[in-house]
């Protein structure tokens, strides 16, 4: 049963990283720094996880990357959801949703 | 070069790229952190470095990115394996069936690949080995080459080479050892000294032999014994070396065992032991054997090439050497030139140097061909499937897989589909092989061979890469199709199945008439080929050789001298003639397509030879004179041999037709003088002629000259009794047996062989009976498989056109209509595959015209049979769908689908 707390991690990182995304293309710092925006600086990513997860993304093709001149011009690799991680993040979005349901419930049920 | 493949392969696998990017992608990740950290006030360094320690380490980050990729990619490629894996679980039978099919064609061609590499391509197991030469010597006005040099010119050549560090010989012969109480017939090696050291062999046991030993007159006989030979007899045993033995009843010493896995230099034949060249010369302590006499040229000549030194090189020292060996002795080296031939060019034999390579690689094509057959019959049942399974592409491809994905999974399941047949193939290509080496082991009797065909990296190599090949050709079809997997087109497409896309349609035909054409050339090379043993077996050898047992002895062997000699086989022809069954004997030297043959210089009487004009050498058997009647050789003119022939009558000799016409064009040879001791006689005088005969394989086409002396007159003490019998000859071989052992209890018996045993061996059709099977069993490979596609591409669109065939019923077509229709469209595939294969065989057969005996590239025979055969079965096939669909209902082809 050890590897569910990490799968629950890396899930929850990934679902993460996919809520960025779906609200404009970034890159790698971009992601990061969006990622401690929407969690009011709860979550620092280390950029050790956030490369692989997004590579790994981008071998399922849930995002597309690009290369394209970042805020202050200078080039950088812009991740994009594709339709394909569009559905997945549904379906993260939803998974979670039950997930704090059911936990919410079972937590508070005296 | 090789960095360039380094990189090619690289970029195929996409490592480069990644790598690029990702470090590019880090690169700018730092920038972009260092910015902003200096927006926030900190020196451009001092940003840099916070930046670095936030990204946490450029390396680590990029060592996890790999691991990502390099993961996907394994766990895509174990995906897509377990997927074929159940594909193909889910339909075992036509899993089976490719299987079947690609493991007929790669075991085709790992068989006939694994006895080329085999014969041909196997290095020898000693030192350096591409620097071993044959020294293959020829003399102009030889009847026939032996390829074979003198002893006092190998010791000559030594002297005067720089070009090679050593030059061995060595002579193969049949010799009797007696060991321990008991004696065996053996295959030896009588060797120089230098034979094992300029090889660079090491011994297990004892010692080899010593530069120069054993090449005196007078010194004791030494031998060293074969490795597997030290097993087979002695059991391995230690204590054989220094053991005191009897070869050809002379004492001899054990000194030594060869290396492991060694036999010898002769690429057919496996050596039981070695002995010191003087056996060869008979042990003498005074010069009486050959090797003392510069024009008789007995050893087989090898040398080993200095670094450095090119095999042309050589050549052109050996060309002065020999030019200057021919001056300073006219009468022996006059025209003699030797060639310098790398050891694997010249198996099995230097004269078949040429030959060898055009039957390897006509063999290798045909078996390509059918390789090629099995291939596109598997593509055939592929496309059809992967027709069948468009709809399930077209989802993937609607949900997103992309391009690269289904083409990989498609290849995967063709190469794991390859990969299987190859497996089951190499299996059934050993196991032919091994069949085949029993087929040839019986062929040639009791000689030991060594017929290595069997497994090792090369011919396991060559399978594998035949077997991606073969997954490469059936897969590329299918997964073209699946990368242009359209989600709509196909799922639209799939729905209707009445309207087939026509170019798919003619793509399949095409497939079936290049696979009627490719079975026409193998059946018509097999025909060409069975036709060829066929005559040479119909054809007339100048005797009967119906009912004739041959037995072979040597007693010089066990110690007897001349006269002893004689009265044996004067004695053993009585008792063996009295026994019986037996009709009459003979005794001969030679027999047609035997193990040994002579042949002697002829001089004329009467007609001195012009300055530089070589005598020319002739083939011949001394017989005694019951011969000509025991064998069935007509004479046409003079007499045979009579007891008053003896050795105080004068002497006379019996020449055949081609030796007449050829002496003594336009004149009466009977009563002209020969001799074959010099210019000045002794003469023998011509009192008959006999008809012209095939003695060995080489005069098969045209006759070649050749002449009987009585036994009486001349002597050797090797002779084959050969046995005209009333009953099956091998009944009497017991008998005999006995008869010989019942004179001299120590005799071996070199051969005991009915003479269509001895036609059918090495030196005989064996040749002819070996290609004509090959050839059959590919022949029949091809037709099965152009059988099989044929009916399949029939069955499959008689099943489409069920529904229009219904629709014919229905408006009043007859049955004989529909099936007039079916088979109109085979007839008009088998047609064009027809047509094909015979322009192809017309074009390839007469490349290898050299390859058939007494049958032309382009028999029409040949080609009418075998052409109509395969038309009839291809009809055959066409007909049995055309039937079903003949027999349809039609009301219930109409609701069909």
């Amino acid at each position: 049963m050890g590897k569910t707390k990490t799968d629950l991690l890396r899930g929850t990182l990934d679902l993460l990283i996919l809520k960025a995304l779906s609200l404009e293309p970034l890159h790698g710092v971009g992601v990061s720094r969006r990622v401690a925006q929407i969690t009011q600086g709860a979550f620092q990513v280390s950029f050790g996880s956030l490369f692989p997860s997004l590579h790994r993304m981008e071998e399922k093709g849930w995002v597309e990357a690009e290369w394209r001149a970042s805020e202050n011009n200078r080039r950088a690799k812009f991740y994009r959801l594709t339709a394909s991680g569009r559905a997945q993040f549904k379906v993260e979005e939803r998974d979670w949703n039950r997930v704090v349901r059911i936990m919410t419930a079972a937590v508070e049920s005296a | 070069m090789p960095s360039r493949i380094a990189s090619l392969f690289r970029n195929l696998l996409g490592k480069n790229t990644v790598e690029r990017a990702l470090d590019a992608e880090l690169q700018s990740s730092v920038e972009l952190l260092t910015e902003e950290k200096m927006k926030d006030g900190l020196s451009p360094s001092a940003a840099r470095r916070e930046a670095l320690m936030e990204l946490g380490g450029v390396e680590q980050v990029k060592e996890e990115v790999r691991d990502v990729r390099l993961g996907r990619r394994l766990e895509s490629l174990a995906r897509d394996l377990r997927f074929a894996f159940r594909t193909l679980a889910k339909s075992p039978g036509l899993a089976a069936i490719v299987v079947v099919t690609l493991a007929l064609g790669i075991g085709a061609n790992t068989a006939i690949f694994g006895i080329v590499n085999g014969v041909l391509l196997r290095a020898l197991p000693v030192r350096a080995p591409e620097q071993i030469m044959v020294l293959a010597a020829e003399q102009k006005g030889a009847a026939m080459q032996a390829y074979t040099v003198s002893y006092l010119d190998l010791v000559d050549y030594r002297k005067q080479l720089s070009a090679f560090s050593d030059l061995l010989a060595y002579r193969i012969d049949l010799v009797g050892l007696s060991a321990g109480g008991r004696a065996d017939e053996i295959v030896a090696s009588c060797v120089t000294g230098n034979y094992f050291s300029a090889l660079g062999l090491q011994p297990v046991i004892g010692r080899l032999f010593l530069p120069g030993e054993g090449e005196k007159p007078g010194e004791a006989g030494m031998m060293v014994l074969g490795y597997s030979y030290w097993q087979k007899r002695f059991g391995g045993d230690p204590g054989v070396v220094g053991r005191p033995v009897l070869v050809d009843g002379k004492p001899v010493t054990i000194v030594g065992v060869g290396p492991k896995g060694f036999g010898g230099v002769h690429p057919v034949l496996e050596m039981d032991v070695y002995l010191t060249l003087n056996r060869a010369f008979g042990f003498g302590p005074a010069p009486n054997g050959f090797g003392f006499y510069r024009g008789v040229r007995l050893l087989e000549a090898m040398g080993r090439l200095n670094p450095g030194v090119s095999a042309a090189q050589a050549q052109s020292s050996f060309d002065v050497v020999t030019a200057r060996l021919a001056e300073q002795y006219p009468g022996d080296d006059k025209g003699v030139t030797v060639h310098v031939v790398p050891e694997k060019r010249a198996r099995p034999l230097p004269m078949m140097a040429n030959i060898i390579p055009l039957i390897a690689g006509s063999f290798l094509a045909l078996a390509g061909l059918v390789l090629l057959l099995a291939c596109m019959n598997v593509a055939n049942i592929l496309l059809v499937r992967a027709t069948a399974r468009q709809g399930e592409m077209g989802i993937r491809a609607a949900l997103g897989a992309g391009r690269g994905r289904l083409v990989a999974q498609v290849l995967t399941e063709s190469a794991l589909l390859a990969l299987m047949g190859g497996a089951a193939g190499v299996v059934l290509g050993l196991w032919a092989n091994n069949l085949l080496g029993a087929m040839f082991e019986r062929g040639i009797s009791n000689v030991p061979l060594r017929l290595d065909w069997g497994l090792d990296w090369k011919v396991f190599f060559y399978a594998l890469g035949i077997a991606v090949f073969a997954g490469a050709i059936v897969g590329a079809l299918p997964a073209l199709r699946a990368s242009r997997a359209n989600g709509n087109a196909m799922l639209r497409e799939s729905g209707r199945s009445d309207s087939p896309g026509a170019s798919r349609h003619r793509l399949r035909s095409g497939l079936v008439v290049a696979q009627l054409a490719g079975s026409l050339v193998l059946l018509i090379s097999a025909g060409l080929f069975a036709r060829s043993l066929w005559r040479v077996q119909q054809m007339y050898l100048g005797f009967d050789p119906d009912g004739v047992l041959n037995v072979t002895l040597d007693p010089h062997g066990i110690g007897y001298d001349e006269p002893r000699t004689r009265s044996f086989y004067r004695e053993l022809e009585a008792r063996v003639r009295a026994l019986p069954g037996v009709r009459s004997t003979a005794l001969a030297f030679y027999i047609p397509m035997g193990n040994f043959q002579e042949q002697r210089t002829v001089y004329l009487e009467g007609r001195p030879l012009a300055k530089g004009q070589l005598p020319p050498m002739m083939m011949l058997s001394r017989v005694d004179p019951p011969y000509f009647e025991t064998m069935r050789v007509p004479l046409r003119r003079g007499r045979g041999f009579a007891e008053t022939d003896n050795a105080t009558a004068p002497k006379v000799a019996i020449v055949n037709e081609k030796m007449a016409k050829q002496l003594w064009p336009n004149e009466d040879p009977l009563g002209k003088r020969l001799s074959i001791f010099g210019p000045s006689g002794p003469f023998t005088e011509v009192v008959g002629v006999a008809q012209d005969g095939k003695y060995s394989l080489a005069a098969l086409q045209e006759p070649v000259p050749f002449f009987y002396l009585p036994y009486a007159q001349d002597y050797s003490s090797m002779m084959t009794l050969q046995i005209r019998s009333a009953i099956p000859p091998e009944s009497l071989i017991a008998t005999v047996r006995r008869a010989i052992h019942g004179l001299a209890p120590d005799l071996p018996i070199y051969d005991v062989r009915t003479m269509k045993q001895s036609l059918a061996g090495m030196n005989g059709f064996f040749v002819f009976r070996m290609g004509a099977v090959l050839a059959a069993a590919m022949g029949l490979i091809g037709l099965t498989l152009a059988v099989v596609g044929v009916y399949g591409v029939a069955s499959f669109s008689a099943e489409q056109r069920t529904h229009e065939m219904g629709i014919r019923m229905a408006l009043g077509a007859e049955r004989s209509d529909i099936l007039r229709l079916v088979l109109r469209q085979g007839a008009v595939l088998i047609a064009a595959g027809v047509l094909c294969g015979m322009a192809a065989s017309w074009a390839l057969t007469r490349a290898t015209a050299t390859l058939f005996v007494g049958v032309s590239a382009t028999d029409p025979f040949t080609y009418a049979s075998v052409t109509l055969l395969l038309a009839a079965i291809a009809l055959w096939a066409c007909y049995l769908p055309a039937r079903r669909a003949m027999r349809l209902d039609p009301m219930a082809a109409l609701r069909y689908e």
